[in-house]
């Protein structure tokens, strides 16, 4: 049902008007009250009876109105819920789990391993809080939602980038300043599986890695590139594949921080040099995350490369296009080309012949630009517009460079106001 | 007379010189790699091989046969009656009769020879070769006039001195182009040569209407696999390259160079030349190879060929279609030198190109060129209900799938073919996920270890079933199965198994009246030859018979039969891929356009991608046994 | 002076069909290490002298190869400690992770800490070696880079974005040198209390529908699946076009 409240104008008109034949009916709907059907038989308006309870389950009031009236409109709004505040005052002992933290927020890979944190908890049974371990800076607001009891925020700049030693210094620090009953890390190429690593070699332990079915006694991890299933006992570390437990949804928690001051570190042998200025063309066909990719509908090849770079789309192309001499080999995109994992594919002028359809297979969202309505890539396109691709790619393009302006000139004033 | 000696003198010295010049280049051969010929028999088959064999595909070009036997054979008739008239002074004047009439069969023959190379077709070689209908003239005229006298035509003696110098200077120049240059790398080396190489051919089996088109094995136990100098070549292979009368017909007929691929097999078998000789291209007065200039090439019989002396797109160039093999009138094996070359590259200096090594890869681990599971093979058949070797042990036919399995339109072939069989009632099974490979890409490529290997291992699983014929739709795994697998069949699992293409089979179907068909309503059709399945294995009947039996009248195109121009897809040539100007398959599609046919029919799923990976609007392509499928007469029930 | 550079490599396990083969991220540690050192570089194996998937490593044009031998189920670290602890090497290359036996990835870890030695991971390219320092280039995820700098010795865990292993040739590979010595035989005890089973395959998690409603739970298990067939925009202006496009593109967050 829509979220969007609508008024009822006619039936506002009637409740205002007390002469209105149908004043009473509409009056006594409104509260909920009895309803007259043409035939004199009462009847029940359902979706007026009961409201929705705390916990956001409908219930249904038995006192007639004794309750707080149900809204009045014709809708059924969204409750703000408060979710009930799970608390540990003391806590015995802690499962520690260092998120990824992408882009500052937690990933849904995060989430999950939080939600298994407590799952570890509560079979070990006891006060165990789950602690959260972050470096450097952090964008995440609702650390009480993701199932964070205790959050560690270690924003020394000494943290900050790549600092892989640094971290397992702190980290080590931190295993002797607090009872962790476990150290969990995502399984991840984001940093996780190389922070777990180092810990785990720093303490002499012998993490579970890649592991996906964790309970407190037993561990089954992957190995041999996903082939085998090992079951082990739970080790004090262990990095976690996706989807390895339930993300918490259904209580608040208290994301209460501990503060560690003067951790010890010692000078480092790696010295971090930024991010580099990568190019999309540079990106390897196959790990671009946007790809832009022309077929033989294209005519203006210039304005091809210029949208490309203008969208800061990896650029692709079919066997026609390669075969025709427009794009070196390595661009094509295909069963006897490359096969791409991009979470957004634009087929510009492509029609989709049976090998490059094989070679998009795992592409999230297809976009098809193409003259033919009928071609196999408008079938297989989440969204697909029929017409001269040069004309839209040039709005497009006009759309993008608004678009990058209007930011920059945002971030300008915001640094002003600041 | 003072100086009447002097031709018979002139004569001798030059045939002396011939000789020791013919010695040398003997020696030259013997620089590469024994092989065993039976030297004897071959010498007494020479004549044969020459007369019927040679000349049955000379006799291609009526006008350039019959110069030839009027040019060849009055040259070989008058020298040796000038050795009896001249030398040995046999003084019957029958002898020095049959000696003119030689020499004037020569001289009309050298007339045609001349008149060809007055506008000569670009495929022929200049230079050298150009100057050669004179040097015949001035032979068979001179030896004209030199005869005059002892036929009794002319007085003793006519002309004096003066003549006799002037028949002196036309015996240098024209047994100096004749013996002389045939015995130090003139263009009439390929007379001598070209004999010795009928001879000593590697393939005996080709003489007498044979055929033998499969790769001879890699020794994978030398100190280097593949040929890497021109000294790795068998010693008859040199011998075949010093064979070229650079006549330009396998350059006429080759896809790559037509395609402007840096390929041309004249301008190859001439550099193997200069390799075997050493020196450089300088000389070579032919077409280059596309895209690559003159001069540049030089080797010797101990460099490696490709730092210097052949690139390597040039080598990778070739589809293996056998094309210029077929063509070749000195019988020279263009595709074996080829792959042997490429040996070398791809398992001594692992530089196959492009996608190359990513499928070698791939069919080392999964034992199919796509690297897809092997335990997926079958699942293109999951709703076929086709019996499995490994269950029925014994069947009357055993379908080679082949990795079209893996392909989506390929499967579409298969499925067709299952169900014409269904059809018919035919009791048969396939392998399931214990077929491999044939090797067939990967021999091509040069991985001939990993082909062997294949090959071992599909015997051992071959020799656990019985069946009496092996059908397949791939013509490259039958070309395999057929022709490359019986070097590797120690233990006889193909003995007495007839290898079949599925069009063959089908033909057999149709013919016995196992298979009922309506006839085809479309449009105009036309028949595309399959390297693999024509000029390697010799079937062109049974397709066409196919199509007939449909009541299909075939357009055919330009270039079909054993002059078939390939689609561009054999020979590993789309894996390596190199650049040229157009593409082959466009080449061949624009062949089906010529003839205005709206369909056309293959027999080979790799004909049928590349054709089909022609860009639309562009006639429909289709396998046979597709089309068949179209006009199975259902049986009402 | 030219640096001495050892690379690690394993038994791999192809993804398609199980067999042993050359595995990517090694390969991929080779030939950095050829890039680097050229007929210098040494390249070592802890396990079976006899194993063939070692000639596709050799195939890659190296002299020899050095193996500890010893039996699959002792502990490799072991005797890579040991051995690298005594050949004085600049830089380690291995793989991020074996692809077979446990592929924990910690090997390289256990070597740093033994031999402490600093570790960088996920290395694509090293980029220069100078003044004991080089310069390494780390792969982060879709094709981005890190520069970073660390002081020599130390050992790098090759990833899949870094140049790839070069065709192995069969002659040369056949030809090798096998150079075998045997190895330090400590039993990996821990792991012989583990259970290894075929993987099984994990489900995937459906959308998760926590419905509050009859109605919610009615739309959850009846409603259509996302996806199907898309939206198709063709007589709209080319700006209503062009605006939909870009949309989706800003939907989906590619571009910012």
């Amino acid at each position: 049902m829509s979220d969007i409240i609508r008024r009822d104008p006619r039936a506002e008109w009637i409740i205002r008007n007390r002469l209105h034949p149908l004043h009473d009916q509409y009056v006594s709907q409104e509260e909920g009250g009895e309803i007259r059907g043409p035939s004199g038989i009462i009847r029940k308006f359902p979706h007026k009876v009961g409201f929705i309870g705390p916990n956001g389950v409908k219930r249904i009031d038995r006192l007639k109105g004794n309750a707080a009236s149900a809204t009045g409109k014709r809708s059924s709004a969204t409750q703000e819920v408060q979710l009930p505040l799970h608390q540990i005052s003391s806590p015995e002992f802690y499962v520690v789990v260092v998120p990824d933290l992408v882009g500052g927020r937690l990933t849904s890979h995060d989430k999950d391993i939080l939600g298994l944190a407590h799952k570890l908890i509560s079979e070990h049974g006891g006060q165990g809080a789950v602690a959260a371990l972050c470096f450097g800076e952090v964008k995440e607001e609702h650390f009480d939602l993701a199932g964070v009891d205790r959050l560690i925020h270690l924003n020394d700049p000494a943290f900050d980038g790549y600092a892989p030693e640094a971290r397992v210094q702190a980290l080590a620090y931190v295993d002797t300043q607090l009872t962790v009953k476990h150290w969990l890390f995502p399984d991840s190429v984001h940093g996780g599986a190389d922070l777990g690593s180092r810990l785990a070699a720093k303490l002499g332990e012998r993490p579970a890695t890649q592991a996906w079915q964790v309970t407190a006694e037993q561990v089954v991890c992957r190995g041999a590139s996903s082939s085998l299933d090992i079951s082990r006992a739970m080790p004090r570390i262990a990095m976690l594949l996706e989807e390895c437990g339930d993300a918490i949804d259904e209580t608040r928690h208290e994301a209460s921080s501990i503060e560690f001051a003067d951790i010890p570190l010692l000078e480092g042998h790696i010295v971090d040099k930024g991010l580099m200025d990568v190019d999309p063309n540079a990106i390897p066909l196959a790990e671009a995350e946007f790809i832009l990719s022309a077929g033989n509908g294209i005519h203006n090849w210039d304005q091809f490369h210029q949208a490309a770079a203008t969208l800061g789309a990896t650029e692709g192309a079919s066997r026609v296009a390669v075969d025709d001499g427009f794009m070196p080999r390595i661009r094509q995109v295909g069963a006897t080309g490359t096969w791409v994992t991009a979470r957004v594919y634009i087929a510009v002028g492509i029609s989709g012949a049976i090998q490059h359809m094989q070679g998009i297979g795992q592409v999230d969202k297809v976009v098809a630009i193409n003259t033919d309505a009928g071609c196999d890539m408008v079938k297989r396109a989440a969204l697909s517009v029929i017409g001269d691709s040069e004309e839209i790619l040039s709005e497009l393009m006009a759309l993008v460079n608004a678009h990058r302006n209007q930011a920059s000139s945002e971030s300008e004033e915001n640094s002003h106001a600041a | 007379m003072v100086i009447d000696w002097l031709p018979s003198v002139l004569i001798v010295a030059l045939l002396a010189l011939g000789v020791i010049g013919a010695l040398r280049r003997v020696n030259l051969w013997r620089a590469g790699q024994p092989e065993k010929v039976n030297l004897i028999a071959g010498l007494l088959a020479m004549p044969n091989r020459y007369l019927k064999d040679l000349h049955h595909v000379v006799e291609r070009d009526k006008y350039m046969s019959r110069t030839h036997v009027a040019t060849g054979g009055g040259f070989v008739l008058s020298m040796v009656l000038v050795l009896v008239v001249h030398v040995f002074n046999v003084q019957e004047r029958i002898v020095a009769w049959a000696l003119l009439g030689a020499l004037a069969l020569m001289l009309i023959g050298a007339f045609f020879v001349f008149k060809r190379r007055l506008n000569p077709p670009e495929r022929l070689s200049k230079g050298p070769w150009m100057r050669l209908p004179k040097s015949l003239i001035t032979f068979a005229v001179t030896f004209i006039v030199l005869t005059l006298p002892a036929a009794g035509i002319l007085p003793e003696g006519t002309g004096g001195v003066v003549l006799i110098v002037v028949l002196s200077i036309g015996i240098v120049i024209g047994l100096g182009e004749l013996l002389f240059g045939m015995g130090w790398g003139g263009p009439m080396k390929h007379a001598f040569a070209g004999a010795l190489h009928l001879a000593f051919h590697r393939r005996p089996e080709r003489f007498g209407g044979g055929r033998s088109t499969g790769l001879k094995p890699a020794n994978l136990e030398g100190a280097v696999i593949g040929v890497a100098k021109p000294s790795d070549f068998k010693w008859n292979q040199l011998l075949g390259f010093d064979a070229c009368v650079q006549c330009g017909k396998c350059q006429a007929m080759c896809p790559a160079f037509a395609a402007g691929q840096p390929l041309n097999p004249k301008k190859l078998i001439q550099d193997m030349v200069v390799g075997l000789a050493g020196g450089t291209d300088a000389n070579y007065a032919g077409s280059p190879y596309p895209g690559k200039e003159i001069g540049n090439a030089k080797g010797s019989p101990t460099e490696v060929i490709t730092a210097g002396l052949v690139s390597q797109e040039t080598l990778w160039s070739c589809t293996t279609c056998r094309a210029c093999v077929e063509e070749c009138p000195m019988m020279i094996e263009h595709v074996d030198a080829i792959v042997d070359m490429r040996r070398f590259l791809t398992m001594e200096k692992g530089e196959t190109p492009n996608k190359g090594s990513e499928v070698l890869e791939n069919i080392i681990a999964t034992d199919n060129p796509g690297g897809y599971a092997p335990g997926s093979r079958t699942n293109w058949a999951a709703d076929q209900n086709l019996a499995v070797m490994k269950e029925k042990k014994e069947a009357d036919v055993l379908f080679w799938v082949s990795d079209g399995a893996f392909d989506m339109r390929s499967q579409r072939i298969l499925r067709a073919f299952v169900k014409l069989m269904k059809h018919a009632n035919v009791d048969v099974a396939i392998l399931g996920d214990e077929e491999r490979d044939s090797g067939d890409v990967a021999r091509r490529l040069g991985d001939d270890a990993t082909f062997q290997s294949l090959a071992k291992r599909n015997l051992a699983t071959l020799g656990q079933y019985k069946f009496k014929k092996i059908v397949t739709t791939d013509p490259h795994a039958y070309h395999c199965l057929r022709n490359e697998y019986a070097d590797f069949d120690a233990n006889g699992a193909l003995e007495g198994v007839e290898v079949l293409h599925h069009t063959t089979f089908l033909n057999q179907l149709v013919q016995s009246g196992a298979l009922k068909l309506d006839a085809f309503k479309g449009g105009k059709v036309t028949y595309h030859d399959p390297c693999y399945l024509g000029r390697y294995n010799g079937e062109y009947e049974a397709p066409r018979e196919l199509l007939r039996s449909l009541g299909i009248e075939i357009a055919e195109m330009e270039r079909s039969g054993f002059r078939s121009r390939c689609c561009g897809g054999g020979g590993g040539a789309p894996i390596t891929d190199i650049p040229g100007e157009r593409r082959i398959a466009d080449m061949r599609m624009e062949d089906v356009t010529e003839t205005g046919a709206e369909l056309v029919a293959v027999g080979c799923q790799q004909c049928t991608a590349m054709l089909e990976g022609v860009v639309e609007p562009r006639p429909e392509v289709k396998d046979i046994s597709e089309i068949l499928v179209g006009q199975l007469v259902e049986e009402v029930h | 002076m030219p640096h001495k550079i050892i690379s690690l490599i394993s038994v791999g396990r192809h993804p398609q069909s199980g067999r042993a083969r050359r595995s990517d991220q090694d390969g991929r540690a080779v030939e950095l290490g050829l890039k680097l050192s050229g007929s210098q570089l040494e390249v070592v194996h802890a396990g079976d002298s006899e194993e063939p998937v070692l000639r596709q490593y050799a195939g890659m044009g190296l002299a020899e190869i050095t193996i500890l031998e010893q039996d699959q189920s002792m502990d490799a670290v072991a005797s890579l400690s040991t051995y690298l602890a005594s050949r004085d090497a600049d830089i380690v290359l291995t793989g991020v992770r074996s692809e077979s036996g446990e592929s924990s990835g910690m090997v390289p870890y256990i070597l740093a800490e033994a031999l402490g030695w600093p570790l960088v991971a996920r290395v694509a390219d090293i980029v220069e070696i100078k003044d004991g320092t080089a310069e390494v280039l780390l792969a982060l995820p879709r094709g981005q880079r890190r520069a970073a700098t660390v002081k020599l010795p130390f050992i790098a865990t090759i990833d899949s974005a870094a140049q790839e292993a070069r065709q192995s040739a069969y002659g040369p590979g056949l030809r090798a040198n096998m150079v075998a010595q045997s190895g330090a035989n400590e039993l990996d005890e821990l792991r012989a209390n583990w259970s290894e089973a075929p993987a099984k395959p994990r489900p995937k998690r459906l959308k998760m529908v926590k419905a509050k409603t009859a109605a919610d739970r009615f739309k959850a298990a009846t409603a259509k699946p996302a996806g199907g067939s898309g939206k198709v925009m063709k007589n709209e202006s080319t700006e209503e076009k062009a605006q939909a496009i870009f949309d989706l593109l800003i939907e989906e967050k590619v571009i910012r």
